[in-house]
């Protein structure tokens, strides 16, 4: 069955999934301990957010980006700087939230006005290698990244209970906790939110002039300069927003665990599940990387792990057989899942449909 | 036979190509290749295959850059300008990134002094203090001195900038925002996006919808929305395929994807249409709808240069003809003249006779 | 030991690791010479010849050879680890990239992503299977020793510079191969189909190349060199883990990119010159700042001259 065929006027499968994302805690409250997974689905939003920036690269534009999770990194670290209490700038939140938004652009405008008019293989070792640096960079720099401590405690949104107790501002004057809201479900709609907001400003900007641009750059680069387009430009626009948002989703995701974690947590298999992300959920579509995030983080955070609570639980010792622990079998996962998608479904689980974009239904 | 519009001697040629030659290492692909266009001229290119034409368009359009010799299109020598002020902006950024380079390296000391040294937790931070151990602190860098490194980062910058500035000068986006637009021979359309998307990338230098007003829908990204969606519908309608305008360009008919690879072209009001071999591969159905198209575009005021080897199709809609052979133009006329140029019918025979 | 002697000390160094770098590097070029295909997972591959290695010692029990023997065990290592990697790149070729010669490059790149990823796994599985030399296969994850089979003498007698039979065997070995394959290139009919179909695969197959045999034997020579190289690099090294592969598999790509793509002396010269260079900021500059240096010099060569050291110009065909 062609899974694409589920499309139509009527079922449009990004809002039937957040719609169900959004409906999921009041189910996950029903279901046994352990078994809920509100927590791993707040990785999947972050992730989606991730997956998104590098869906207008890769997916509109065509270039391989496989350094997201060094934009990833900066966002954190920036975040960190910005909010944490061992440095003077504790500005907050929120604020510093929207800052790694303009950082990320800044820093991916950085590394691509140089860098874009490669050819598309040496641009994805080259940001790969960007990846590598800046992993270095944050580690070596121990002033002031702390190396390999990481940066925290980090805060969580002002309106959740615990962080507004210590900085007494507020949601509207009131707390989340006031009105009988658990943090971790105010977080989980808070992500819920931010992911909505950046999946409509990508899909705003898709089926705008900017996106047009992106897509004729990435099916004919030569015959979009005949067209009067600068090329080079355009990418620029492109790597620029990818990287803001993965550096909004790794602000999200420091501010989630209340640190940045050490550098060595953004490497290169942090950069692969996001390119895994888009791959198998379908390139270039935005439904899909909500799948894609879905089956992708689902078995990484969902599926491994609980495989390895019931390993434990069945008193099987991992230590002893490097095949009892499902943590080592994740490379496998991944890279079965990027030659499998590419042979047998390139166009991934949900490919963009030609409705999805403009011009469909109106004059 | 067509009438050649009016044209006054004071207003420059639409296309003006000056001993043009194009050379690819030993290869000479043309040779000093000299022709005018008058405005609203149909004027076509011929000549046996691989006398250049192509390599001529690609030229002129520049995707390759003349070895020597001119290109005018209205009179000026295509070319992004060379802006001092550019040239300077890039110094200054460059000799603020090497600045910035140094402070980079020597990050953490800086930090140290500036913020760990000053910043005692729980009372008020101390900017100016902060700033002062900065500055004192950027005394001692221990690489450059600062206005060593700025004064090498704004001279690399500034050359920089002047490379950049002369490999694309005339790169065929540059060229296609003087107004001339084309086709290519191996017709090179987004097959995956619609036909109505297709033309609206046509015209999109001519739009003005930025970043931010598409982020987040101003009114003025809704305003050109529907002004550009109406144009595009309507050249649609001028080559006939209004009716699939949702559909995507990959599955269109050979002859249809020439025809919207035209409407493409179109879409950003071009002075001047280069078509490369527009009915190659047609049948005479479609040749002969194509001729009527040139001609209605022709009448629009749009100057048409094309390239084509099918003789009934030159001959009808032509006002005149430059032939190629190895590169060289070897005869240029009215369509009479070229059919009566001894020199062309030996180049043509000839090369039937070898074939 | 005098300012000299430590600059001499880290060119020996540099050299010897440039030279088992620059035998990687040419897999990489070989590859991308020919079906343009940056081989991600060349690496990996390099990593798994060194673990059929340290197997195969372990196996026949020779971690303590002496005299004639350890050069006969060095010999047979090399040309086992040799034949599994070629086999196994000429599979990963035949079963992953093949059926995807006819797709956008990027998704040949992708699925070779994917193959690295796979090797990888198949590493830390392999270390941990459960014999001596992979220490029971207890931390499979952890780095392995391997052992030293050529010793720690110094082949220079009392002077303060240390040249190793290692330095020696690296010389051996590596030298030969890259003239071997200099000529194998430049006189073989193999060599001019291979230059035949790098240059325009369909002209080839007109002319009656079978181009996938070609491209399979391509991969056969890149994977061997990757095999010899590993067994090289153990036992230069005499350590060896499952993450090895990418390390000195970006450190191998950017000794190809440097020389100048496709171009097998550039591939030599690059990979002396990443080996050096990585000896001398170990030395001079701090060894944690190594990486980065590398990578720097991979993005400003890509930035300021594409086409490498000894590389050409490719032209887009409109």
């Amino acid at each position: 069955m062609h899974l694409s065929s589920l499309r139509s006027r009527w079922i449009r499968p990004t809002p039937l999934l957040l719609g169900a994302a959004a409906l999921w805690p009041l189910a996950d409250a029903f279901l046994p301990a352990g078994m809920q997974v509100i927590e791993p689905l707040r990785t999947v939003f972050i992730y989606a957010i991730l997956a998104l920036g590098l869906n207008v690269v890769t997916g509109f534009t065509g270039l391989l980006n496989l350094g997201v999770a060094a934009f990833m990194a900066i966002g954190a670290y920036a975040f960190g700087i910005l909010t944490c209490e061992i440095y003077p700038f504790q500005i907050g939140f929120w604020p510093a939230l929207f800052a790694t938004l303009g950082i990320g652009a800044f820093a991916g405008f950085l590394l691509g006005a140089p860098l874009l008019r490669l050819r598309g293989d040496y641009l994805a070792i080259v940001t790969l290698g960007f990846g590598e640096i800046v992993q270095d960079v944050l580690k070596n720099l121990d002033g002031i990244t702390k190396g390999t401590q990481g940066i925290n405690p980090l805060p969580g949104p002002t309106f959740l209970a615990s962080a507004s107790e210590e900085s007494g501002s507020s949601f509207f004057g009131l707390t989340w906790r006031e009105l009988g809201v658990e943090d971790s479900t105010a977080w989980y709609y808070t992500l819920w939110t931010l992911l909505v907001l950046c999946i409509i400003a990508v899909r705003h900007l898709e089926r705008s002039r900017t996106g047009r641009a992106w897509l004729s750059v990435r099916e004919d680069e030569l015959a979009s300069r005949a067209m009067g387009i600068r090329v080079d430009r355009v990418k620029l626009i492109a790597f620029s927003t990818g990287a803001s948002l993965a550096a909004f989703a790794g602000a999200l995701a420091a501010s989630g665990l209340s640190s940045t974690g050490e550098p060595a947590n953004y490497d290169f298999q942090i950069s692969i599940l996001a390119v895994c992300i888009v791959i198998v959920g379908g390139v270039g579509s935005v439904s899909g990387i909500l799948v894609g995030a879905l089956v992708m983080i689902g078995i990484n955070s969902i599926v491994l792990s609980k495989a390895a609570d019931w390993i434990a639980a069945s008193g099987l010792s991992s230590s002893d057989n490097v095949l009892l622990s499902p943590s080592n079998w994740k490379f496998l996962l991944f890279g079965l899942a990027l030659v499998l998608m590419v042979h047998l479904r390139p166009q991934g689980i949900l490919p963009p449909s030609l409705e999805d974009e403009p011009g469909g239904d109106e004059a | 036979m067509t009438i050649a519009p009016p044209h006054s001697t004071f207003t420059p040629p639409a296309l003006e190509v000056r001993e043009v030659t194009v050379r690819f290492g030993g290869v000479v692909a043309n040779e000093r290749v000299s022709f005018s266009v008058n405005r609203g001229e149909v004027f076509a290119v011929i000549g046996p295959n691989g006398a250049g034409k192509t390599t001529l368009f690609n030229a002129i359009t520049g995707v390759h850059q003349p070895s020597s010799g001119q290109v005018l299109i209205h009179g000026n020598d295509v070319c992004s300008p060379m802006n001092i002020n550019m040239a300077v902006q890039f110094g200054l950024i460059a000799a603020a990134s090497a600045i910035g380079a140094v402070l980079a390296v020597n990050a953490d000391s800086l930090w140290e002094a500036s913020i760990s040294n000053v910043f005692i937790y729980d009372e008020p931070f101390d900017w100016t203090a902060s700033l002062r151990a900065l500055w004192d602190a950027t005394g001692n860098l221990s690489i450059l001195h600062g206005p060593v490194t700025a004064a090498i980062g704004a001279m690399v910058g500034c050359s920089a900038r002047v490379v950049l500035w002369w490999q694309s000068r005339r790169a065929s986006d540059v060229v296609a925002r003087e107004g001339v637009a084309r086709t290519f021979q191996n017709i090179r359309l987004f097959t995956e996006m619609s036909l109505i998307e297709n033309v609206l990338v046509g015209m999109d230098y001519r739009l003005r919808t930025g970043f931010f007003s598409a982020l987040f829908r101003l009114p003025r990204f809704w305003s050109e929305r529907r002004t550009a969606r109406a144009k595009a519908v309507e050249l649609l309608k001028f080559v006939e395929l209004a009716d699939r305008k949702g559909d995507a360009a990959g599955g269109l008919s050979y002859g249809h994807r020439r025809r919207l690879e035209i409407a493409r072209a179109l879409a950003s009001d071009p002075s001047l249409l280069l078509l490369d071999e527009p009915a190659a591969g047609m049948n005479p159905a479609e040749i002969a709808s194509l001729m009527q198209l040139i001609r209605r575009i022709r009448d629009r005021g749009v100057t048409v240069v094309l390239i084509e080897h099918h003789m009934q199709l030159v001959m009808g809609i032509s006002d005149r003809i430059a032939v190629l052979q190895y590169g060289k133009k070897i005869a240029e006329g009215t369509p009479e003249e070229v059919r009566n140029d001894p020199k062309c019918i030996e180049a043509y025979l000839g090369a039937e006779e070898a074939a | 030991m005098t300012d000299t002697e430590v600059l001499l000390q880290q060119v020996i160094t540099g050299l010897s690791n440039g030279m088992i770098i620059a035998l990687i590097a040419i897999g990489y070029t070989m590859v991308y010479g020919i079906i343009e295909l940056i081989n991600f997972a060349h690496g990996d591959l390099f990593m798994l010849g060194s673990f059929l290695a340290l197997t195969l010692l372990g196996a026949l029990g020779l971690e303590a050879v002496e005299g004639v023997g350890t050069w006969a065990t060095i010999g047979l290592l090399l040309v086992t680890s040799a034949g599994f990697c070629g086999t196994l790149n000429v599979v990963i070729d035949r079963f992953a990239y093949r059926p995807l010669r006819k797709s956008p490059k990027l998704s040949l790149l992708v699925a070779a992503i994917g193959c690295s990823f796979i090797l990888v796994n198949i590493g830390l599985f392999w270390g941990g299977i459960p014999m001596d030399v992979f220490s029971m296969g207890r931390a499979a994850a952890a780095p392995k020793n391997f052992p030293n089979l050529l010793g720690h003498d110094n082949l220079l007698g009392d002077s303060a510079i240390l040249l190793t039979r290692g330095d020696l065997l690296v010389v051996v070995v590596t030298v030969p191969l890259m003239i071997g394959l200099t000529m194998l290139v430049r006189l073989t009919r193999l060599g001019k189909a291979m230059r035949a179909v790098a240059q325009n695969p369909s002209a080839a197959a007109l002319m009656g190349i079978d181009v996938n045999r070609v491209i399979s034997s391509t991969f056969f020579i890149g994977g061997a060199l990757g095999g010899f190289a590993s067994v090289v690099y153990a036992l230069y090294n005499n350590t060896i883990s499952f993450q090895m592969g990418y390390r000195s598999g970006m450190d191998a790509f950017t000794a190809a990119v440097l020389g100048g793509i496709g171009s097998l002396p550039g591939a030599v010269l690059g990979g002396l010159l990443i080996g050096l260079m990585r000896a001398m900021s170990d030395q001079y500059i701090a060894a944690h700042w190594t990486n980065t240096i590398v990578f720097s010099v991979l993005i400003l060569i890509l930035i300021f001259r594409p086409s490498g050291l000894l590389g050409f110009k490719l032209r887009e065909k409109v």
